[in-house]
């Protein structure tokens, strides 16, 4: 088990963490949860725009919803991180302004109609993970900082490009390139 | 139904970012809900957010405020997986409009020649207005030019403007950059979902006279 500091890597994949929360409410699996993940949601948001305070404080409540929650995972659907990733993210909204952008969420993480372009997809969540860790651990520091700037802070490309002093189409090109071979990875398996 | 416009990409992760509005999150919500290149496409982004979680570097959690949360398990159940808490599976042919049936709307008015616009309520602090538009087949819309941005998610029937055909399902993000005219495709009326942040100026004596009119 690990400390409370947490920044060792786990032993167990998260997904495996989240299935003996649902079949035993396993707390030692969760405590291991935590502190993979928590930390990590704090700074998440943090860099989102929330007070160190208000980030801790929902880092926490997205991981109790982890928990109550434990049994509607499905790892055929996506990675645990991606999981709460999707909890922590609707909680913020939430908190920030009552209204139905959660629901809008919900329901279209449920359409499953054909990609044309991708028929298929047969891979596991966990499978998934693994390999989008690789492409992400491969990407050129610049472009993964645009990639970082783009999703953690939600930052339009024009801010990006001011804040990093750098032309905007060199924003998009950053970005293009990054996404394209993390897609890449992505469709490779299907 | 084939769909050639899709978000951009920075709109997209902004969407599965949670820092669009709601509004435009609606129309996106909209085309996502046609479109089954970008459900996979968010599902990627998501699994992408997910990797750039598990890499973020750690903020420490306070010792007692993790004992605190460790000591809420026990009154907190691992809950059960019903009918109640999983969400509802929408039929493929009752998704298009499954995202906008989430709310209310208005009555159609007329708001031009040939063109009604139904407002869509949907609660908006930043300024962000959202309507259904329907126009009659044939119609042209006053040449107009954007302030501010107009996404629009093609519901039935098509649009062309100066970059393409619009049907169906198609996506369009307008800003500033775009001066147009559009144009409803003859044969069928045209119905559109529209997300209008700022403000349209009509250009063109026409266009300046029935601007009060209109007031998109
Ligand atoms: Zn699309």
């Amino acid at each position: 088990m690990h400390g409370p500091s947490g920044d060792a890597p786990a032993d167990q994949a998260p997904e495996e963490l989240i299935a003996r929360i649902a079949l035993s409410q396993d707390k030692s699996a969760f405590a291991e949860l935590f502190d993979l993940f928590a930390p990590r949601l704090k700074y998440f948001l943090i860099r989102n725009g929330s007070t160190s305070e208000a980030a801790e404080e929902l880092a926490q409540e997205a991981l109790l919803k982890v928990w109550r929650k434990a049994k509607s995972f499905s790892a055929d659907r996506g990675t645990a991180s991606s999981w709460i990733f999707t909890i922590a993210r609707n909680l913020r909204i939430d908190q920030a302004r009552r209204d139905k952008r959660a629901q809008l969420y919900a329901m279209v993480a449920e359409f499953d109609d054909v990609d044309p372009d991708r028929p298929d997809e047969l891979v596991s969540g966990y499978e998934h993970a693994r390999l989008v860790r690789a492409a992400m651990g491969e990407l050129p520091a610049e472009q993964l900082e645009v990639v970082k700037c783009s999703f953690m802070e939600g930052a339009a490309h024009s801010e990006i490009a001011e804040r990093l002093g750098i032309p905007l189409g060199t924003v998009k090109s950053r970005l293009r390139l990054a996404m394209r071979k993390m897609k890449k990875t992505l469709e490779d398996l299907a | 139904m084939t769909i050639v416009h899709h978000p951009s990409e920075e709109t997209l992760i902004a969407f599965v970012n949670g820092s669009l509005c709601e509004g435009n999150s609606l129309v996106v919500a909209t085309h996502i809900a046609h479109c089954g290149k970008c459900q996979q496409a968010i599902r990627d982004l998501g699994m992408i957010a997910g990797g750039l979680l598990e890499q973020a570097e750690p903020a420490p959690i306070g010792k007692e405020a993790r004992t605190a949360c460790l000591s809420k398990l026990d009154d907190l159940p691992v809950e059960d997986v019903n009918a109640g808490t999983q969400p509802l599976r929408i039929p493929a042919a009752d998704r298009a409009m499954a995202p906008l049936s989430l709310y209310d709307s208005g009555k159609w008015h007329w708001v031009g020649v040939g063109v009604q616009q139904m407002v869509v309520d949907v609660p908006s602090d930043t300024g962000t207005r959202v309507f259904v538009l329907k126009a009659a087949p044939g119609t042209r819309l006053p040449d107009h030019r954007h302030v501010g941005t107009e996404w629009t998610c093609v519901l039935k029937g098509a649009f062309v403007h100066d970059h393409g055909r619009f049907g169906a399902g198609d996506f369009d993000e307008a800003d500033a950059s775009v001066d147009h005219n559009p144009f409803v495709e003859k044969g069928e009326e045209c119905i559109c979902l529209v997300a209008m942040n700022g403000h349209v100026e009509m250009t063109g004596w026409l266009g300046r006279l029935i601007q009060p009119l209109v007031r998109f």
